[in-house]
């Protein structure tokens, strides 16, 4: 015998506004059409350019958390971040996107961003 | 004429009660060996199925809980011809089979939780700056950017390890009582947990009570607690990805909740 079915929260908005959220993390399909083919590849480039740049990222965090660079190689892999995330906004602008339509799913890892 | 399909049953004969499937079309058996795809037949573009139509979608797949064990199949499943269909079937078949077995007498609830992340994000950006020395504004710009990216990483770090153990103590009073579980972790910052839990019919209101007990203990956590359903996030095929993913529909219970909430 199936109980009747119950559906119970004391928060409903919150629950309706972060299940919409993750509704609308991203586009399913990058959207290239003849009026806007520069801006749908320029977003799977760049996407593809930020996940570089985040497995870059986290590779330094990991060699700073190890306490394995030292004092010179810490400026230098900081401000060659720097400059990369720099040039990303740039791009970015450029191209009219914004961080959340640069998002990949990893499937088990999860979202790029 | 394309055919409109809903789920796969148990059963191989004819539908004994008359059932309206979308756009009041009555629902026929589709059968091939033991089993069958219950469908209706469609007139309208799949385009122009409205997100209303999942009610009735889902409406359907209950009436068929009532008589058989049901592999709910994704809103919008649409063949273009029986033999399509019947190919499909015929593939799958042994897939379709081990899933009724295993999902016979079973239903799926969900659990969604809200954690008060802004609270728990200040809570160990706090407990940081108490133990790391600040850079200072003199100092070079690459330290100075690198520092910053550290504690950000070292409090989001801090931040995943708090929601893990924060969903395994949810997760725990449902564990022994579910058969299976498909546990989503920070779909958002605040999404502490959407989860979906298979559980034998017999033992839902020992659920249900599962989840008094936990309302009860947490004063800081939101709960969205819903079920039973058809369990739509439980099929599993083995023979490698449909050509169109028939099941596992995901956000199903998601699009269902939103209208009724409203």
């Amino acid at each position: 015998m199936v109980m009747e079915r119950i559906i119970e929260t004391d928060s409903p908005e919150a629950f309706i506004e972060e299940i919409e959220k993750v509704q609308d993390v991203l586009p399913k399909r990058i959207d290239a059409n003849p009026k806007n083919v520069e801006k749908g590849l320029a977003r799977l480039v760049l996407t593809l350019i930020e996940l570089i740049r985040k497995l870059l990222e986290k590779q330094a965090m990991r060699r700073v958390a190890g306490g394995s660079l030292s004092d010179e190689e810490i400026e230098k892999v900081g401000l060659t971040l720097l400059k990369l995330e720099n040039k990303m906004k740039e791009l970015k602008e450029i191209f009219g996107l914004k961080d959340e339509e640069l998002n990949l799913n990893l499937g088990p890892l999860g979202d790029l961003i | 004429m394309k055919i409109y399909a809903y789920g796969i049953i148990d059963s191989h004969h004819r539908l004994e009660e008359p059932i309206a499937g979308l756009y009041g079309k009555v629902i026929y058996n589709v059968s091939y060996r033991d089993i069958a795809v219950a469908v209706s037949e469609l007139n309208e573009e799949t385009k122009k199925i409205i997100d209303a139509c999942i009610l009735e979608h889902e409406k359907v797949v209950e009436r068929l809980m009532i008589k058989f064990t049901v592999l709910p199949m994704r809103f919008l499943t649409v063949l273009n011809t029986r033999e399509e269909l019947l190919s499909m079937v015929e593939f799958y078949y042994e897939d379709f089979k081990d899933n009724l077995a295993r999902l016979h007498n079973k239903v799926e609830f969900g659990i969604k939780v809200i954690w008060p992340a802004d609270t728990i994000k200040k809570r160990i950006t706090d407990a940081y700056h108490k133990t790391i020395r600040v850079s200072l504004p003199t100092e070079p710009p690459g330290k100075i950017f690198l520092e910053e990216k550290f504690k950000k990483y070292i409090i989001d770090k801090e931040f995943q390890e708090e929601a893990d153990r924060c969903v395994i103590v949810v997760d725990d009073y449902f564990n022994k009582i579910a058969v299976e579980k498909k546990l989503k972790r920070l779909q958002t910052e605040s999404l502490l947990l959407n989860a979906s839990y298979l559980v034998d019919k017999d033992r839902q209101n020992e659920f249900s009570q599962a989840f008094e007990q936990l309302k009860n203990a947490s004063s800081e956590l939101k709960f969205l607690f819903s079920g039973p359903w058809p369990c739509y996030n439980f099929v599993t095929l083995t023979k490698g990805p449909a050509p169109v993913d028939y099941f596992n529909p995901g956000d199903i219970l998601d699009r269902l909740l939103k209208p009724q909430e409203q």
